[in-house]
């Protein structure tokens, strides 16, 4: 692996954890507009 | 010869949301290209299923044929089995992000939850949820851009020829 196949590892870890955000709070965006709840972190049932 | 798994060729067509049909005729693209000879379409279509649920190994000129359309969508990673795990996550996460909504769209969720007569947040906390979708959206779209100057800089790295 190259310094810049490393860098793009690192930079690719970081889209991922944004990505992962914009989604999750996406989908509790969502769930308002439903008029539902907003799913708690650490409750996963529905 | 990079060894190309079952699973990664699966997992790379559907990162580029691309159905078998499709698949087949990219195959043939990259062969014409190259000024070789792949089975007929309808041959290929019935080959990459099986390729991808590792009921059978494709020969080596279709795994080639493989690399070189990664390689030309990915900005030329280089060969080995690392470099295709690292250009699969790639194009999986450009493909999540391309699917993500823009900041305009964020806001219209924003105003359609704060009209929503049961809430379970308060209207702040609506609106900070947005602002923090929207701050992240602006996170993914620089790291976008990182990823493109990456890819397309060409800088050498020490394992670069």
């Amino acid at each position: 692996m190259s310094a810049r196949d490393d860098e793009i590892r690192r930079v690719v870890a970081e889209l991922e954890v944004h990505i992962a955000e914009v989604e999750a709070n996406l989908a509790a965006l969502k769930a308002l507009m439903a008029g539902g709840e907003v799913p708690d972190e650490e409750d996963s049932s529905s | 010869m990079t060894d190309v798994t079952s699973e990664a060729l699966r997992r790379w067509r559907q990162s580029q949301g691309w159905d078998v049909p499709r698949m087949a005729r990219e195959l043939r693209k990259a062969a014409r290209d190259s000024g070789e000879d792949v089975a007929a379409h309808h041959g290929l279509v019935k080959m990459i299923p099986q390729w991808e649920r590792g009921n059978r190994a494709p020969r080596e000129r279709y795994r080639l044929l493989y690399l070189k359309i990664f390689e030309d969508m990915l900005g030329g990673l280089p060969h080995g089995t690392d470099a295709v795990d690292l250009a699969l996550r790639l194009a999986e996460v450009q493909a999540r992000a391309g699917r993500l909504p823009g900041p305009g769209e964020i806001r219209m969720l924003e105003a359609a939850a704060l009209a929503t007569p049961r809430q379970a947040m308060t209207p702040a906390e609506i609106r900070a949820l947005a602002a923090e979708v929207i701050a992240h959206l602006h996170e993914v779209a620089g790291k976008l851009a990182e990823l493109s100057a990456l890819l397309g800089g060409g800088e050498v790295g020490e394992g670069k020829p």
